[in-house]
């Protein structure tokens, strides 16, 4: 009898979840014609205009081909980009439910995490349609390793729930978060290998640095198995251990503030 | 919050024990980071502790319909959100043994873009209701909103009467134990206000408990207890009509309360 509602209550959880990355999706695309084709097309007209600017610039010694280098790069990269700033504003944003109604917050930022993983999706099909195209121009070989990116995404997915927790806790008591997160994230673009090579800087410091930073570990580990190169079992636990560290860290903070934000919203 | 067990009786649906909310009031709101840094600096953070509710207790028994009445801003709305969960007490407990149905505000959390459709299931889903519960119940609720085919046009095309009638056909009609209900049903014309008096005596007589914050006396013959709730303290506590007429009573001649 227990067990029983308490599956219930899981699948009814899972269904609120489904109706409400399915609004996110929605209203993305609300009133534009070709709708959700935007997420296919979006990220490839963004790879030709960067391909484009940046292939004079730090083309030419990209194991990868350069614009699958920079498509493959982008993509991991804006499931990150696109879950935290969708999320950070997400609570506030649903002050009136929240404060009227009992729903478990954390439905929230999770419904945007999940919702740029399904923008994922279609970006990964825009993908495969450059490499198919890059593939009969000779510039790319495919490589079965390629399927090995479901080992990947559950880890920038932990990762980036983590910081949408955090973030859309936060956002409820201190509104200044907005600016300072837009500003890093903009850093963080920066910072990591998303258009030039980590080998083209040249520098050592870089190099270490480099070793710090999260999303740096996400892209490259992509890039390997685009490559047909199978990343060690370190690199994995790497990219486990920061997401789960992200995960505990973002879960932790919401559990201790959650009985204070319908009061502070 | 109380650990000891509490022997529950059987009738008892709703229990609120000695509740007290105390709402931290900045001077001025901190609302940022510099804000707080710099009054953290100067020494400057005073809490100022606001008590919303003081040591409140009742039960509220099953097919009971009990209002809550008194001023504005003596805490009975806060009152509702530490019973439906949303707000959890300062110190002190309350217990639901049964499905609430609150509906604290029509229409919160409807979606402008998606459809009257769309947002029934979305809104019943929050509410804590699976697709099948909410499948099987959606042909009553089309009926009760009365809207037509306007129930597939964006929600942000409706006329706000016509958003608090889909909010309430839904809540109405959601099989709840408790309904929670603040001050809600003033919404709408007057044919459909009657028809949620209506509907909501029709609930009454099947058993529903009722906890409604409310001014009007509408209210008074639809619950047979009345909570008068006095600068977040419970004053009276009883039957409904004398309570009722107490209360307009002390409005009416706030110097003769104070006596």
């Amino acid at each position: 009898m227990k067990r029983e509602s308490k599956l219930r209550k899981i699948g009814q959880q899972g269904y609120l979840l489904t109706l409400l990355v399915r609004r996110n999706i929605k209203n993305q695309y609300y009133r534009s014609f070709i709708g959700v084709l935007w997420t296919v097309l979006n990220p490839l007209l963004n790879m030709l205009v960067m391909a484009f600017v940046f292939s004079k610039l730090f083309g030419g010694d990209t194991d990868l081909d350069y614009p699958i280098y920079i498509l493959s790069g982008n993509i991991i990269f804006n499931i990150m980009r696109t879950s935290t700033s969708g999320s950070l504003p997400c609570l506030v944003h649903q002050r009136n439910m929240l404060q009227k109604t009992r729903v478990s917050i954390a439905l929230f930022p999770t419904s945007n995490v999940l919702s740029s993983l399904v923008t994922f999706s279609f970006s990964f099909i825009a993908l495969l349609v450059v490499a198919l195209v890059r593939f009969f121009s000779g510039h790319y070989v495919f490589q079965w390793t390629i399927l090995l990116v479901v080992l990947l995404i559950p880890a920038v997915t932990l990762f980036s729930l983590g910081i949408s927790y955090f973030l859309s806790a936060l956002y409820v008591f201190f509104r200044d978060i907005e600016h300072i997160y837009s500003v890093v994230l903009t850093l963080w673009t920066y910072l990591t290998p998303l258009f030039y090579t980590i080998d083209r800087l040249n520098s050592d410091l870089v190099t270490k640095v480099m070793k710090f930073n999260p999303m740096f570990h996400y892209v490259e580990f992509f890039r390997d198995l685009l490559l047909g190169t199978i990343p060690g079992g370190t690199e994995l636990l790497i990219c486990y251990g920061f997401a789960l560290g992200s995960f505990a860290v973002g879960y932790a903070f919401m559990r201790a503030v959650r009985n204070h934000i319908a009061a502070n919203l | 919050m109380a650990k000891q067990k509490i022997e529950h009786d059987e009738n008892c649906l709703l229990e609120v024990h000695d509740v007290t909310m105390k709402f931290t009031k900045y001077d001025v709101g901190v609302d940022s980071l510099k804000e707080l840094v710099v009054r953290a600096f100067r020494g400057d953070l005073r809490r100022e502790k606001f008590v919303c509710l003081k040591n409140v207790s009742f039960k509220v028994h099953k097919g009971e319909a009990v209002a809550v009445i008194g001023r504005n801003g003596v805490g009975k709305s806060t009152l509702l959100k530490i019973v439906s969960g949303i707000l959890r007490p300062t110190s002190g407990w309350a217990k639901c043994y049964g499905r609430i149905s609150p509906l604290l505000q029509l229409g919160a959390g409807f979606d402008g873009n998606a459809t009257g459709i769309e947002n029934i299931y979305l809104n019943a889903a929050i509410m804590g209701y699976t697709k099948k519960e909410i499948d099987a119940k959606i042909p009553e609720i089309l009926e009760f909103a009365e809207l037509g085919d306007f129930i597939y046009s964006p929600v942000k095309t409706y006329s706000s009467g016509m958003m608090a009638r889909l909010g309430f056909s839904i809540a109405i009609n959601m099989d709840a134990e408790i309904m929670l209900i603040d001050e809600i049903l003033a919404v709408g014309d007057v044919a459909f206000s009657k028809k949620c008096y209506a509907k909501l005596t029709e609930l009454r007589q099947k058993g529903l408990t009722f906890l409604i914050v409310s001014h009007g006396s509408a209210v008074k013959d639809l619950c047979d207890r009345a909570i008068w709730i006095e600068r977040g303290r419970v004053v009276a506590d009883g039957d409904a009509k004398s309570i009722f007429d107490r209360y307009t009573d002390a409005m009416i001649h706030p110097e003769k309360a104070n006596g």
